[in-house]
């Protein structure tokens, strides 16, 4: 499976590191950084998706929205024990990822990209309208049960549940399983050509970024207490999203986590610069320049700048 | 029953002045221009700077909109799409973040508040006890006079046939001596004027706002979908067939719900039809 023993003391180093990292910095920066947690979960999600089977999804907030709106509906309005909804939440997720797995087993490229945009406006303008005595309508829904209290117990949960993603993410992508999903990106045909079902290796690629989505949103609407429409099935959730994870690296698992980490952080230090949503100007220029640029990300830039250090050294 | 078909007609009219300059690029270049909705929020803009900021005569600003409509379609062609060649989905997402860079630029210059729009001419004239504003007639005249000089444009000057070719066959137009580069270059700048003046006619039916960028992409979308790779008269029969569908759900069903047939049929005929209703057309 090419792992080595110092893959595992590097996640070692990073799991202690962030899980010390309460002890050090402000509560401030903790709230950040549970942010940039939950990110980074969302840009996984995508990337398993999109970045590995090049199915361009731009319709990731759907995803997210379904498992966030099941948990707070039926928290909120039903009273059902966090237990529960919270799975439930994870299983519609899944199945909404079944339902986006339809189109894709026709059409890729641009003409999948945009039906997912369309899915994701579609259930923008249902949620306002079908039983706004549920979904709260355009106003959304506040005073949903928040599972932590403290800045530094959201941290715990958020980094617990992004480490432990990120962590079986990275191992399912060493699997045999995870290159096939990389083979489908490069090219469907061949992969098809090898013996293998490319419905099936989609239906899973759907799958787990449903999954991770559905966890993501539903984790994040307990932590935040409320939530809206018109935040949640925004262009600009998707492009933080995305961004997040073409400026990390795709195919990669630290990159998504490197990109949240970079955008929740760059955005936070421009804020007394410009304190509304001209942030985005600065942020969408830089992703724009870099993705031009270098495609793959910021890991590439960063591995290249390790293998000009050790030729310099050898030579 | 008379109102709807004269609202329906004006709407559709404002769709497919719309969707005209996205569905050229995607018939030309094969690319889907996501930055495209920008165009008319920036045109909109401009007309609103000249017109209402600065007092200049109107048509000032429509013209001053379109010039730079025509300047954003050649700079995102030399910068982002020639550089990025034949890469579709990175074209894609890059448009799509230059979408979102240009929002918060506005957000920068004119401020997060929407603003309304003075009437390009004021005035409401009775037809058939439905109330029209001349304001969206004008609308959709000059946007059928641009739709028809368009296809007179395509089908009679050597360029719009050499546009032509270039949507066939890019190859097959290089061999015949058309540079498709230049074509293309000015295949952008088309769609760029379209899209700002568009965009000044869309401002002044709703309202001019950081956010405005993507109610008019959708439907640019919807109607390169749902239409096939683009002709200018498969553009004007879907932009009647989603403006139509709009005014029917308002006035029978509920207003909220506008938007929902729209996403369905752009979903429905992806999965059923991926190749569109009327199939691959020339130009």
């Amino acid at each position: 499976m090419g792992l080595r023993w110092f893959h595992f003391a590097l996640w070692g180093g990073l799991i202690v590191g962030m899980l010390l990292l309460p002890q050090v910095v402000s509560n401030g920066t903790l709230r950040t950084m549970i942010f940039a947690n939950y990110l980074a979960i969302f840009a996984i999600s995508w990337d398993v998706l999109s970045g590995r089977t090049g199915y361009v999804s731009f319709g990731h907030p759907f995803l997210i929205g379904i498992g966030a709106y099941t948990t707070a509906i039926l928290t909120k309005r039903f009273d059902v024990p966090v237990e529960i909804s919270i799975p439930v939440a994870v299983l519609f997720t899944m199945i909404a990822g079944l339902l986006v797995l339809l189109p894709a087993l026709r059409i890729r490229g641009s003409y999948f990209a945009l039906v997912t945009l369309a899915f994701m406006e579609l259930l923008y303008q249902l949620v306002q309208v079908i039983r706004p005595d549920l979904t709260g309508g355009t106003r959304g829904m506040s005073g949903i049960q928040t599972l932590t209290r403290g800045a530094a117990n959201g941290y715990y949960l958020s980094t617990t549940l992004m480490l432990t993603i990120a962590v079986s993410m990275w191992l399912l992508m060493k699997t045999r399983l995870g290159t096939a999903l990389s083979a489908i990106g490069m090219n469907e045909e061949s992969v098809r050509g090898s013996g293998l079902s490319t419905t099936r290796l989609k239906a899973f690629a759907f799958l787990t970024s449903a999954m991770i989505a559905g966890l993501g949103g539903a984790f994040y609407v307990h932590y935040l207490g409320s939530l809206a429409p018109r935040a949640l099935f925004d262009i600009n959730f998707l492009f933080t999203i995305i961004v997040a994870a073409l400026l990390g690296g795709t195919s990669t698992i630290i990159g998504p986590m490197i990109g949240a980490f970079f955008m929740t952080f760059l955005l936070e230090y421009l804020r007394p610069v410009l304190p509304g949503a001209e942030r985005y100007f600065v942020y969408g220029a830089i992703a724009l320049l870099l993705y031009m640029y270098q495609p793959k990300g910021l890991v590439e830039l960063v591995r290249r700048g390790f293998k000009s250090l050790n030729k310099g050294r050898t030579a | 029953m008379l109102q709807i078909l004269i609202q329906g007609l004006l709407l559709s009219g404002l769709y497919a002045l719309i969707a005209m300059g996205f569905t050229l690029i995607f018939s030309i270049g094969r690319v889907l221009n996501l930055a495209y909705g920008a165009y008319l929020m920036v045109g909109g803009y401009m007309y609103f700077w000249v017109s209402q900021t600065l007092g200049m005569p109107k048509l000032l600003g429509v013209a001053v909109a379109a010039v730079l409509g025509v300047l954003m379609g050649f700079l995102k062609y030399r910068l982002i799409v020639k550089t990025l060649k034949g890469d579709h989905v990175a074209v894609e997402i890059s448009t799509l973040i230059l979408a979102v860079v240009i929002q918060a630029g506005i957000v920068l210059v004119f401020g997060d508040s929407s603003k309304i729009l003075l009437p390009i001419v004021p005035g409401v004239i009775n037809v058939a006890g439905a109330s029209v504003t001349y304001n969206i007639l004008i609308a959709t005249l000059i946007s059928w006079a641009i739709l028809l000089g368009l296809f007179a444009f395509v089908r009679l000057t050597h360029t719009g046939r050499a546009m032509q070719a270039v949507s066939m066959d890019a190859k097959g137009a290089a061999i015949s001596g058309i540079d498709p580069d230049r074509i293309n270059l000015i295949t952008w700048g088309i769609s760029g004027a379209l899209g700002a003046i568009g965009g000044v006619f869309f401002a002044s039916y709703t309202q001019l706002s950081p956010s405005m960028w993507v109610a008019p992409l959708i439907i640019s979308v919807a109607v390169v979908i749902v239409g096939g790779i683009g002709s200018i008269l498969g553009t004007l029969v879907v932009a009647h067939i989603i403006g139509f569908l709009e005014v029917i759900v308002v006035a029978t069903l509920a207003p909220e719900l506008r938007g929902v047939f729209t996403m369905l049929l752009i979903i429905g005929v992806l999965v059923t039809r991926p190749q569109g209703l009327f199939g691959r057309e020339e130009l």
